[in-house]
This record gives structure tokens, C-alpha cells and sequence, in this order.
């Protein structure tokens, strides 16, 4: 086959690797509190809001979940400035990325909603608690528990939806291994090595967050 | 049940990618000559070396070049359209037997692929908008100067080691370059400005080449580093289609004035 795997060659690049690995996780965190805000002010209104802005939240959700992350990106990035708009790359990943999540949250919460007990909704009427108050302390602490294995499922699929951030200047974890296969051309050896990133990430983000499930919303899920 | 099913779709799923994957090889000119087909990689963004036409055929300096290689050979040509970032990986696959696209010849590259003699040469020039305050490429290593440039080409390497001050953008291809800049996303790009030239065309902004070439590069033939007899082949033919002179009326044909600085054809390699 004459291909000899040459690991030495990439090994002084890590450090590089690694920092574009912190940025894709600072991405996927910033966007997914961004998706989560949107989502549940979305599912709220789809839930108790008039009929017109339910609609709209309902066409937001339909059309950017049909549509690719990365067509929504590039016209961030470079339809809008036609009109004006000058966002940076990185404003543009993460603007992207952030409405993206948003409507897959809306759905994700709206089930959520859905699953509150209606007794509960009753007494908290007779309390005299507002709508606002309604959610806040009825609706989302027991939702909490049963939300929480979706919502992290969504975070994980988010880390690993940075990678197209590359294409739009932003050096992330595959921007850099592209950058290093450029330099180096050691192909096998770079994107292995990359994925392996990736998948410590990615476990190590799952882990996190099961702990977090368990202690906080006693919601049982697997790692691995 | 359902389970069942799913394993089994499951094992013959990968039953039938492992029958697809075969060891990657270069092939020797023997293996070429023998299948009666050549596959030649070559970048379709990189005009006049590579476009698409009204039928979306890729067409260009290359596919004329390597038309004329193919001849020589007494084979067919086969064109496999590459990116930048790719075409290395491919050559030393085996996946193409020779790439194009402006392939410059630097000592990186030639760890992992070897070269032809060279086919053209290439100036790195740069391309600015009109109103910027640079002169010369050195007006460029400042902090607060942008470069965009292409992901995966030479000028990167150059802007590391001349112009650490500046700062890089890396972008996928030519065409997003070329519209960031017109954006004002950059403040310039270092590059063959030759191949912009289509791309610059389509924006309403004035574009800038400053005058004076950084460097001047020549581009070979790659190709990978075990194919026994084909770079060995090449050289020769390149050598008769220079002496020709059909080297020179392929570029002149396609970029519509003569190479700025011709390859100096010597007999030996």
C-alpha cells in the first residue's frame, strides 16, 4: 500500500486542535442558552397565547426545522450583507446556530407543556398566581425532570453541529484539522484524531449533564 | 421482531461497505495504459484553469492540457473535479492518478506527493478594493489588517512567515473569498489574482491589484509518490508539448495573453 501512519507529525499541532475543541464547546453552550430562552418563550405562547402569535411560532418551527443549519448560516453570512447587514463570523455561527435551536426547542419544551397536570394548573388559578407565575413555578419545575434527556440529546447534536462553523472563517475543532491537513496532508491521521476529540467532548459533555440530571431534576439517562 | 430486522439490515449494510472499500493505491502507468482510462483531478473554481460552461462540463487550461496528455497516452480522460483542500488526500489515495488546479510545487507538499516538471508558472499578487491604503504587500503586516484568503493554498504559509501581524480569515473556495471581500469583510487577499478575475467581475465594487508580483511559483503535475512511470512519462511529455509550443496556445487560449513568465524548458529533469 506504501502509507505509513505518521501520528509524530500532528502531535505538535494538538494544542491547536484543543483550543479549536474549547471554542466549538463555548459555540454549541452560548447557542443552546440562546435555543433554550427562545424555546420556552415559543412553547409558552404556542401554549397559552393568542391564536395569530401562536401561528407565527408554529411557522418559525416549521421552517427552520426544514431547512439545513448550514443554508441558514450562509444566509447570515452572505445574503445578508446585500442589504446591509454585516455580521461577523462568528456572530453569524452563532446567530445561526441559536435560531436553529430555537425551533427545535419550541418543540421540545411545547411536550413539555403539554404534560402539565391540569389539577395543578387549577389550583394555581385559585391561588391567584399570574400566567407568568403559572409557568414559572408550576409548570417548568415539573416539566424539568421529564425535559431534561431530550434537551441534552439536543445540546450533544449542537457540539457536534459547530463543525460547520469552519466553513464560514470560524477555526473551531475541524476548522484547525483542516488547517492542519493542509500543512501536513496527513489525512488518516488528523481526522482520527479529530473525531477522537470529539467524541471525549461530546462524553464528556453527556456526563456532565446526566450528574446534573440525576442530582437536580432526578432525570435518569445514559452515557454511553 | 423489529429488532431482528434492524440487525440484519445492519449487517448487511456493512457487508456491502466493506465489499466497497478497497485498499487505496496509486496505480502504475502499466495499470493506466492497461485500463485505457486516466483520471485527472482538476479544481472547476479556479478559473481560467477551471470552470464550468453552459452545459456544466468542466472546461478550462487544465481540461485542455490534460486532453492533450490523454493523446499522448493513447488513453481516455477522465475528469474528477477536486477542491483545494482535497486534492492531495485523492492523489495519494489513488482515487485520481494526477492532479491539476494550480498545483504549486513547494517542499511541503513534496513529502507526501511527487511533481512534474513544471506545466506553468504562477504570480501571488494582491487583490484589494479600491480606497484601501496599501502600496505594497508590506503595507499588509499590520494588526489591523484582515486577510481572507482560501482554505488549504500556499499563500498561507507565505502570510505566516512574512506578515505575522496580520490577521486571517479562512474561507472554502475562491467564490466565497472573492464575495467577502467585495463585502468589506477583508481588507485584501494574497493570491494568484489570475483565477479571480471571473469571480471579481460579478460584484459592483472596484477591485485593486497592486502592481508589484510577491512572488513568482511554478505548478506541476502532481501526482502520487509509488506511481511507478507515470511522473517519469510526464516529464517527457511535457517537455514536447512545451517545445511544441501548444503549451503556450492552450494559455493564450484561456487567459487571453501570454504567460507573464514563462517556464524555461530544459531537456533534463
Amino acid at each position: 500500500m506504501g502509507y505509513t501512519l505518521q501520528y509524530g507529525q500532528i502531535w505538535p499541532y494538538l494544542p491547536a486542535l484543543l483550543s479549536g475543541a474549547w471554542l466549538s464547546l463555548q459555540i454549541a453552550f452560548l447557542a443552546f442558552c440562546g435555543g433554550l430562552f427562545i424555546g420556552t418563550a415559543g412553547a409558552a405562547f404556542l401554549t397559552f397565547g393568542p391564536i395569530w402569535i401562536a401561528r407565527s411560532v408554529r411557522a418559525y418551527v416549521v421552517f427552520f426545522t426544514n431547512t439545513p443549519q448550514l443554508v441558514q448560516i450562509y444566509f447570515l453570512y452572505f445574503a445578508l450583507p446585500d442589504v446591509g447587514i454585516l455580521l461577523s463570523s462568528y456572530g453569524a455561527v452563532l446567530l445561526g446556530m441559536t435560531i436553529n435551536a430555537g425551533a427545535y426547542l419550541v418543540e421540545i419544551q411545547r411536550a413539555g407543556f403539554a404534560s402539565r397536570r391540569a389539577s395543578e394548573m387549577e389550583a394555581a388559578e385559585t391561588l391567584g398566581f399570574t400566567r407568568w407565575q403559572q409557568i414559572r413555578y408550576v409548570i417548568l419545575p415539573h416539566i424539568a425532570h421529564t425535559l431534561f434527556p431530550p434537551l441534552s440529546n439536543h445540546y450533544i447534536l449542537m457540539t457536534l453541529g459547530t463543525s460547520m462553523a469552519a466553513i464560514f472563517g470560524v477555526e473551531e475543532l475541524t476548522g484547525v484539522a483542516f488547517n492542519v491537513n493542509s500543512r501536513t496532508f496527513r489525512s488518516i491521521e488528523v481526522f482520527s484524531v479529530t473525531a477522537l476529540i470529539y467524541v471525549l467532548m461530546t462524553l464528556a459533555a453527556s456526563t456532565v449533564l446526566a450528574l446534573l440530571g440525576r442530582s437536580l431534576f432526578r432525570a435518569r439517562m445514559r452515557v454511553i | 421482531m423489529l429488532d431482528r430486522i434492524a440487525y440484519f439490515v445492519a449487517m448487511i449494510t456493512t457487508a456491502v461497505m466493506a465489499l466497497f472499500v478497497s485498499p487505496a493505491s496509486a496505480r502504475t502507468l502499466d495499470e493506466i495504459l492497461k485500463s485505457g482510462v486516466i483520471h485527472v483531478g482538476v479544481n472547476p473554481n479556479l478559473p481560467p484553469l477551471g470552470k464550468y460552461n453552459d452545459k456544466n462540463e468542466v472546461v478550462g487550461f487544465d481540461v485542455d492540457f490534460a486532453t492533450e496528455i490523454a493523446k499522448m497516452l493513447g488513453v481516455k480522460l477522465d475528469v474528477v473535479q477536486v477542491g483545494s483542500p482535497d486534492r492531495i488526500p485523492f492523489v495519494t489515495s489513488g482515487k485520481i492518478d494526477m492532479v491539476l488546479g494550480g498545483m504549486t510545487r513547494n517542499p511541503e507538499r513534496a513529502k507526501v506527493i511527487d511533481f512534474s516538471a513544471p506545466v506553468h508558472t504562477e504570480a501571488l499578487g494582491v487583490l484589494t478594493l479600491e480606497g484601501k491604503p496599501f502600496a505594497s504587500w508590506k503595507d499588509l503586516d499590520k494588526p489591523d489588517v484582515t486577510l481572507v484568503q482560501v482554505r488549504g493554498t500556499t499563500p498561507i504559509k507565505f502570510i505566516e512567515d512574512n506578515l505575522k501581524n496580520a490577521k486571517v480569515t479562512l474561507l472554502d473556495n475562491y467564490p466565497d473569498v472573492i464575495r467577502a471581500l467585495s463585502q468589506g469583510r477583508g481588507d485584501a487577499m494574497i493570491d494568484v489574482i489570475d483565477y479571480a478575475g471571473e469571480f471579481m467581475a460579478k460584484y459592483p465594487v472596484k477591485w485593486k491589484v497592486l502592481k508589484e508580483p510577491i512572488d513568482v511559483d511554478y505548478d506541476g503535475i502532481g501526482v502520487a509518490k509509488n506511481s511507478t512511470g507515470l511522473k517519469d512519462w510526464l516529464n517527457v511529455a511535457i517537455f514536447s508539448l512545451h517545445r511544441s509550443g501548444k503549451t503556450a496556445d492552450i494559455w493564450k487560449k484561456w487567459f487571453g495573453i501570454d504567460m507573464l513568465f514563462p517556464v524555461e524548458t530544459t531537456p533534463f529533469f
